[in-house]
């Protein structure tokens, strides 16, 4: 009764606002996704790391550990994804970034945090901003073809990184006000993204139904896999095992969606491997809680 | 655990800062989150307030108000003397503010709300419990849901120029406070999971709400700025002597005392820009209203905290 009970406190947020967003789109709303998407990247996110550093303190022995752990798991699914495109001969561009990136953000965030607390959510935000940064240049790469370095250069979150690890380095805090500026605005991060997670599901017009399908659950089979195995092969124990696991398992990244659609990359077979992995993964998420709890 | 994305909540305190920047610290993040907005307005990026509004307000606002009520610990006592207490306040505001305008002959649809419905949680909250502590917080948290209630039915309806049922039927916020009282009245703790889910979501309210309002301010001109110095003062310091006057009358003390002074002293509150808007009122205005009376307690507060500490 306890597990369950510890179960439904991190699973049913994560449904509950993803159906404030599915409820949004049924009722006719309008919801500008991109004005979300835009505040988030932009504000909301670099906030939350900023706050979410000033609240936990991690060695830089964890912080390295989690970040090496991280990049390990990115380099595992270029690998087997590359692998299995080719294997289906199937074409780079449109189904790479899917197979790599999770969503780490929206889904990956909340989970760890209610599962592990602050500590849960600092290491959850390590993996995050690697999976962040690398979507909107490595993925937007692939999808687009060619790598911009100005995307990089722009990418707020990346300065956010910056200074909290030499925050967290030196041993330096954030003004008052600015710590209480950051956690504001760091706040509405989670909530925004599950809603227009919720919205973009329904509106998602999706195709190629079987392959799709297939790609989807490849995804979060090859997460929990690589995942362990990172973990294993790390050492890892305690929360970053169980974050480094929860963080590979999670569904295909919306983002990619997005690069698909932008640069005409089959974006309703992309749609159809988000929204076939994000149902099961709401099916496979109490299990993959089990797994790591 | 379930509070961290609940922005209030989580003002830390460090003793040994000079008063001044410790209210610094609380009002700047009213002022960043809106020049956020102000330069994403001018930037030209688009930006579109209604959407952000009803998100804030249809689900932000009703589940900071349900993680506030149902985190409360205080005596069902100590929280009716406040609510009670505050109730006076808000009348007492009416009334000021029902003079303000005959006498400026001004539009009650955009100004009378002004004075009824203050900055009672992002600011008014953390100024509670830097004065006075967790039981300062949650005496504040008993002002900060009645004076959202107040704003939700009385103000909405002054903004709509009409008393409508649609204000009870059609508005998140009574049923969350309503479910909210059926947990505390019952001394059930909600279960976790809705206490994180309604913590999440009520994270989203304030900063988008601040954002709107900067967004608001880049897109319009100054003019009449005389008149709305002279409302925001009027509200600032007829909303202390409110204050003031009300505790001592019913005799309150300590944080008690505090805390319904600190509360009715708080500039204009930050939704009163969202529902100008719902409602096609001087969204202009009432924007200005709002920084400026924020704007002016910086340099007020210091003095109300030397009072009431």
């Amino acid at each position: 009764m306890d597990i369950i009970s510890q179960l439904a406190g991190v699973i049913v947020p994560v449904f509950i606002c993803v159906g404030f967003g599915v409820l949004w789109s049924k009722i006719g709303t309008p919801f500008d996704s991109g004005l979300i998407t835009s505040l988030v990247y932009n504000v909301g996110a670099p906030c939350l790391i900023l706050a979410t550093f000033q609240k936990v303190e991690l060695s830089p022995a964890a912080m390295g550990e989690i970040a090496l752990a991280t990049l390990a798991c990115y380099a595992a699914f270029t690998v087997i994804g590359f692998g299995l495109l080719r294997l289906l001969r199937l074409d780079l561009p449109s189904y790479l970034p899917s197979l790599i990136f999770p969503l780490t953000g929206s889904m990956g965030l909340p989970v760890s945090y209610f599962a592990f607390g602050d500590e849960g959510l600092a290491l959850a935000i390590v993996y995050f901003t690697f999976g962040a940064i690398g979507t909107f240049t490595i993925g937007a790469a692939i999808a687009e073809g060619k790598l911009s370095y100005a995307k990089l250069a722009r990418a707020p979150v990346l300065y956010a990184v910056v200074i909290a690890v030499t925050l967290q380095l030196t041993g330096g805090r954030l003004p008052e006000w600015i710590f209480n500026t950051t956690d504001l605005l760091g706040g509405m991060v989670i909530p925004a993204q599950l809603v227009a997670l919720g919205v973009s599901l329904l509106d998602l017009r999706t195709g190629g139904a079987t392959r799709s399908a297939f790609l989807g659950a490849f995804r979060l089979a090859m997460g929990v896999a690589v995942g362990v195995a990172i973990a294993w092969a790390f050492g890892l124990d305690g929360p970053a095992r169980a974050i480094v696991i929860i963080q590979s398992a999670m569904p295909v990244a919306i983002s990619s969606y997005l690069f698909a659609q932008k640069f005409g990359r089959k974006p309703e077979e992309v749609a159809g491997m988000v929204v076939s992995s994000t149902a099961l993964s709401f099916v496979t998420l109490p299990f993959l809680l089990l797994l790591v709890l | 655990m379930a509070a961290a994305y609940c922005g209030l909540f989580r003002i830390p305190f460090h003793g040994g800062h000079p008063l001044f920047l410790q209210i610094f610290s609380v009002i700047a993040p009213v002022f960043v989150c809106a020049g956020i907005g102000f330069v994403w307005g001018r930037a030209g990026r688009p930006f579109d307030t209604r959407m952000v509004g009803a998100l804030a307000l249809n689900l932000g606002m009703p589940c900071l108000a349900f993680s506030a009520l149902t985190k409360l610990k205080v005596s069902p006592e100590a929280f009716a003397e406040m609510a009670g207490a505050y109730a006076l306040v808000l009348g007492c505001f009416l009334v000021v503010g029902l003079i303000s305008i005959t006498v400026m002959r001004l539009p009650a649809h955009t100004f009378l709300p002004v004075f009824t419905s203050s900055n009672t949680g992002n600011m008014g909250l953390p100024l509670c419990l830097f004065a006075f502590g967790p039981e300062g917080l949650a005496l504040g948290i008993c002002v900060f849901v009645l004076s959202s209630l107040f704003s939700f039915t009385v103000g909405w309806s002054i903004y709509a120029g009409r008393v409508a049922a649609d204000v009870f039927y059609n508005n998140p916020l009574i049923y969350a406070v309503a479910i909210a009282l059926v947990f505390m009245v019952t001394d059930t703790p909600p279960p976790v999971w809705l206490a994180n889910t309604t913590a999440l979501m009520g994270g989203l309210a304030i900063p988008l709400m601040l954002i709107s309002l900067g967004v608001a301010i880049s897109k319009m001109r100054a003019e009449g700025a005389g008149r709305i110095i002279i409302i925001c003062t009027v509200k600032l310091i007829a909303g202390f002597a409110v204050g003031y006057g009300i505790a001592t009358l019913l005799g309150l003390e300590g944080a008690a005392r505090g805390a319904l002074i600190i509360e009715s002293a708080m500039p204009v509150a930050v939704h009163n820009y969202m529902f100008a808007q719902k409602f096609n009122r001087n969204t202009a205005d009432t924007a200005s209203m709002i920084l400026v009376s924020t704007a002016i307690s910086l340099a007020s507060l210091p003095l109300l905290m030397l009072i009431v500490l």
